[in-house]
């Protein structure tokens, strides 16, 4: 109601700045000045009025409360948590996972100890509800940030990283009673031995062409036993390995998720290899009658306030792959940003070319842009507000940007870049996966 | 068994350092800060004390300014218990770090304390060796293992001719080196917690300690800048520059 005040004032006022006998008369300053305290003064008016309005009403309701503090108008600074764990999520990446990640590119193989060392930074049970053993943080703002700087570190061994993560997030916000019960604790195991690490992955992506996740043909049944799904599954990550599946399927009409454990029969996994994300092992999964159990579906019988909704659970996915697409492209800018200060050609620096200076400044304007759109997504659902909209424009925004960054980094480098004595090549293949995953560019 | 650890805040190990236009002092604007990778060394060792069920009890202390806080957030994130901050503006010297640190140790009682061996920014190497005179404890410095034995404490020590080992008795003062431990990343869920730890905010005064400056800086300049190298024909020619040029032969 103030800003309304406030806008009429303003119109008004301007409008008698603006008149041409006004402007005749050289009064346009001095009006101007006067739409100025005017409209100011009627600013506070209203806010007074307001403040008044709303004192009498707790009066009448006998208690008083001072008025809340206004929000700041534009604020985007981290708290002081955000800002460790980004600082100990970096300074793990830098030393635990860029040294792996040329090897674990080479032989489409996660590295050994990865999932079991990562544990350390305690991913999977921050969204645990403190009752099961985690932490109970589900903040879709700490995991886009996490997921970035694991992903500057590199986007394919962050991907297998936050595969788990991403199915405790899913579980912790939609599971039933039952479910989260049932699967979280098992996150919450610290494993000694590689092979004990319980791990899961997301399965919705399908093999069709102009793939779309709202139109699942990956199809369930209910039966005696619970439910019967059928269909195929492709680009899943730590495909065979994970101990824990969450498959997405149309049931009668609408989008669901089901809870799909590896040993349950019917499953029959195929690798994959692609052209970029090849250390996180993705792979196909033909689910061929797949019998599970009554309890399968994710958040069945919850409350009306925690039933499950597939648009957001698709939203929140796009959202994890922009967060690392902008680690990677990243960790591509600063990877460049000392070579072409560092290279020379005819005697000087690339840098000094404006060709090389405007690229390396696009990618700057390009990252922050992406990173604001996304933070922006992120915060809107951490307030559980609606943010299909800003999710979608920043997936528009990164799917675009990662690939023309990604080539762009190989460019830079020359002829170096297209060796594999440059990390860009790698980066730039992994990049790729955003114009094509969930539809892609095409959708 | 209590153990004290103080921290430092620094400049990042990984900031290239800039020196300020007139000389006075290293520029510490807009400048990435963090705490001193020794001390990093000192709380990990306390956390391995504790897991081991040698501590019962880890405290954390630091000088400075009132944002050297989260360089206790994160010893707290890393597994320190609780947290003291003498809260001072002023720039400080060795001593005096060392006087407000024994006055902690002297309202602590700590049967061990645990200090970097020095902090990178200005690489004294003092601190704690000021605290064991001030106090009298026994000190082991630039501890490369440290391994507590009922009410003694060995400490092996990294010297020019190889390792010694020290046998203290508690309390005791220890100094860390840089390869008595690898320090670990602060868990997500551990970085929550830290918020939830106590953390008390004394002065200087409160702990009867006059803030006094022996030492002026006179004036800091940046290293010089290093010239390229050079190719020798010939290992005569090296020899012949090694003797006449850098006059090393």
């Amino acid at each position: 109601m103030a800003t309304d005040l406030q806008g009429l004032g303003l119109g008004l006022a301007s409008r008698f700045a603006t008149n041409p006998i006004v402007q005749k008369y050289k009064l346009a300053k001095p009006a101007e000045k006067f739409a100025y305290i005017s409209t100011k003064k009627g600013f506070e008016f209203a806010q007074k009025l307001m403040a008044n309005k709303a004192k009498k009403k707790q009066q009448a309701n006998g208690d008083i409360k001072a008025l809340p503090a206004p929000p700041p108008l534009f604020d985007l600074s981290l708290s002081d948590e955000q800002q460790m764990i980004r600082d100990s999520v970096k300074a793990y990446a830098e030393s635990n996972i860029r040294p792996l990640a040329l090897a674990a590119d080479e032989d489409a193989k996660l590295p050994e100890n990865l999932l079991l060392e990562s544990q350390d930074l305690g991913l999977n049970y921050f969204a645990i509800p403190e009752a099961l053993g985690g932490a109970g943080q589900l903040s879709p703002m700490t995991n886009a940030l996490v997921a970035e700087d694991l992903a500057w570190g590199d986007f394919s061994l962050a991907y297998a990283i936050l595969s788990s993560s991403s199915v405790v997030n899913t579980i912790s916000r939609w599971g039933n009673k039952q479910q989260q019960e049932l699967w979280l604790p098992k996150f919450c195991t610290q494993a000694t031995d590689a092979n004990d690490v319980f791990s899961a992955a997301i399965a919705v992506q399908e093999p069709q062409p102009l793939f779309n996740s709202n139109e699942l043909t990956t199809k369930a049944k209910k039966n005696k036993k619970g439910y019967v799904i059928n269909g195929i599954k492709s680009f899943i990550p730590l495909a065979g390995k994970a101990n824990l599946y969450l498959v997405a399927a149309k049931f009668k009409g609408k989008n669901q998720i089901f809870i799909v454990p590896a040993n349950t029969k019917g499953l029959k996994f195929k690798s994959s290899p692609a052209m970029g994300l090849r250390s996180a092992e993705i792979g196909t999964l033909k689910l061929d009658k797949v019998q599970v159990n009554k309890n399968a579906l994710l958040g069945a019988d919850n409350p009306p306030s925690k039933t499950f909704h597939y648009g957001t659970f698709v939203d929140s996915g796009n959202l994890a792959w922009c967060a690392m697409a902008i680690g990677c492209c990243q960790a591509a800018l600063d990877y460049l940003i000392p070579y072409v200060n560092e290279r020379f050609a005819f005697g000087e620096p690339i840098s000094h070319r404006q060709s090389v200076a405007f690229m390396i400044a696009d990618m700057k304007i390009e990252i922050e842009s992406m990173r604001l759109l996304v933070w922006k997504a992120a915060s809107r659902f951490e307030r559980s507000e609606k943010f299909h909209r800003d999710a979608f424009l920043a997936h528009q925004l990164c799917i675009e940007k990662s690939m023309e960054i990604g080539t762009n980094a190989v460019q830079l480098l020359g002829g170096h870049g297209f060796t594999k004595e440059h990390p860009a090549e790698r980066w730039y293949r992994d990049l790729r996966i955003l114009a094509v995953i969930n539809g892609g560019l095409q959708l | 068994m209590k153990v004290l650890v103080a921290v430092k805040r620094v400049i990042d190990y990984n900031v290239k350092v800039r020196v300020k236009p007139d000389n006075s002092d290293v520029d510490l604007n807009n400048v990435k800060m963090a705490m001193n990778p020794f001390c990093e060394i000192a709380v990990e060792e306390a956390v391995r004390l504790k897991e081991k069920g040698v501590a019962t009890e880890i405290v954390v202390v630091s000088i400075g300014p009132k944002v050297a806080q989260e360089q206790i957030r994160t010893s707290l994130a890393l597994g320190a218990d609780r947290g003291i901050l003498i809260e001072t503006d002023e720039k400080l010297e060795s001593l005096t770090v060392a006087k407000l640190l024994k006055a902690v140790v002297e309202k602590e009682q700590p049967q061990l304390v645990v200090l970097g061996k020095q902090s990178i920014d200005s690489d004294n190497n003092q601190t704690g060796q000021m605290l064991g005179a001030l106090t009298g404890l026994p000190q082991g410095t630039f501890a490369s293992e440290v391994v507590v034995d009922g009410d003694k404490v060995n400490v092996t020590r990294e010297v020019d001719a190889g390792l010694r080992t020290v046998g203290l008795s508690l309390p005791a003062i220890v100094t860390t080196d840089l390869r008595l431990n690898e320090p670990r990343y602060a868990s997500l869920p551990n970085i929550m917690k830290a918020k939830r730890k106590p953390l008390e905010v004394v002065s200087p005064a409160d702990l009867g300690v006059e803030i006094k400056s022996t030492q002026t800086v006179v004036k800091v300049t940046p290293p010089a800048e290093r010239s390229a190298g050079i190719k020798v024909a010939d290992v005569a020619e090296l020899v012949e520059k090694l003797k006449n040029e850098a006059k090393v032969l």
